[in-house]
């Protein structure tokens, strides 16, 4: 539910992927064929030399550094901070609003806590249920209108139709109570909690 | 509060499917973070050959030159070995962006909410049923849930008798009423202690 690019994930995992594997089968091969081996050699050496001329040409004046030497620290530069932006768009859209409305008076907002404590509260009394939160996050695919999610987490044997009956039940009541249907998501979770809790005995 | 009705049924498909499928998100901050450690290195010894200090490992201008000289300088056999587990930890990247990466959850048919179940509560909620209808304690019977099949194994006391036919149709009876998007099949086998070699009283 939450606003990981996943397609760029995927796209630069699969890109990154594709690198190594070139660059392994090169050196695999460098190793297998003497003629591969010397070809490297040479290109390489031939690069080095036009890299080495490049780096002379543009020699900063008065240094011993050139332009390019900084160009390809900016780079690197640049790299690291996209590469920082990547790590921290996942798992983001996170909201501590469910909805909002503006009025000719004022604005209003219901926090998602709201509905987290109406959830937790009227799932408390089930027997089948360990525990009960609501989180809200900004959903991708509906213009940024937040969603919610209920995760029940169930007692080991506990009847998913059940569960997912008394939930129904609560969206409901939620939908009424706001006057508008939110995307919601349901997660029936089994977690070491329920590992470890007394099966109820109910059947 | 928008007016618009959010529980269409594309919105629902699309947040069953980001939520029964991997997001890659753990590997992809792993590989940003090994990424962006290489990226700082670099950065550090390119200002630290700049500005003539001594390298931390090795100036730039010396790795380009050995990585143009590694197959002359490197056994053959080494170079394979290297290439190889480079190649591999490659092709396992790529097959992280395109596998579909299915977790372990099943999907519930609703008009209204996305509804997402783990396989393990279907598991045991299935096991439970089984163990009603066959009287059996918990200990006893044991249930697998992949995505397609619902294995139950029931192991009775000896000299118990099981209706495995009543157990199937009770399972049965409990997952359709689940109503799941993708249909289970039951499978019930029954595993005697007597059968196998030395099982006895096990």
């Amino acid at each position: 539910m939450n606003g990981t690019h996943r397609g760029l994930n995927r796209t630069l995992l699969g890109a990154l992927g594709a690198v190594l594997m070139v660059v392994g089968l090169a050196a695999a091969w460098a190793g297998a064929s003497g003629s591969f081996a010397r070809d490297w050699a040479m290109a390489g050496t031939r690069a080095w030399a036009q890299t080495q001329q490049q780096l002379a040409e543009a020699r900063i004046p008065g240094t011993g550094t050139s332009w390019w030497t900084v160009a390809a620290f900016a780079a690197i530069i640049v790299a690291g901070v996209l590469l920082v932006c990547w790590m921290a768009s996942q798992d983001t859209g996170r909201s501590n609003q469910l909805a909002s409305r503006e009025g000719a008076g004022g604005n209003t907002t219901v926090d998602t806590a709201v509905a987290a404590e109406a959830i937790k509260e009227a799932l408390a009394g089930n027997p089948q249920v360990l525990s009960a939160k609501a989180q809200s996050w900004k959903t991708p695919g509906t213009g940024g209108a937040t969603g919610l999610k209920i995760s029940v987490q169930v007692r080991k044997g506990a009847s998913p139709a059940e569960v997912g009956a008394a939930v129904d039940h609560l969206v409901e009541g939620l939908d009424i109570l706001l006057g508008t249907r939110l995307p919601v998501l349901v997660r029936i979770t089994s977690g070491t909690r329920s590992k470890f809790a007394r099966t109820e005995r109910v059947a | 509060m928008r007016n618009q009705d959010s529980s269409n049924p594309k919105l629902v498909n699309r947040l069953n499917r980001r939520e029964t499928r991997s997001s890659r998100a753990a590997l992809s901050i792993t590989v940003a973070a090994v990424l962006l450690l290489a990226a700082v290195w670099l950065a550090v010894e390119l200002t630290l050959s700049a500005t003539g200090n001594a390298a931390l490992l090795l100036p730039p201008a010396e790795l380009a030159q050995r990585s143009i000289a590694l197959p002359a300088t490197t056994i053959p056999g080494a170079l394979i070995a290297a290439g190889a587990a480079v190649a591999l930890l490659g092709l396992a990247l790529l097959a992280a962006a395109v596998l579909p990466g299915t977790k372990a959850r099943h999907i519930v048919a609703n008009p209204r909410s996305a509804v997402v179940v783990d396989a393990q509560v279907l598991a045991s909620a299935a096991a439970r049923a089984a163990r009603t209808e066959a009287r059996l304690a918990p200990e006893q019977v044991t249930c697998s849930v992949g995505r397609r099949r619902l294995d139950v194994v029931v192991r009775p006391v000896t000299g118990r008798a099981v209706d495995t036919a009543a157990v199937r149709a009770a399972v049965e009876h409990e997952v359709a009423g689940y109503g799941l998007r993708r249909a289970l099949a039951v499978g019930v086998s029954l595993n005697k202690p007597g059968d196998k070699h030395g099982a006895v009283g096990a």
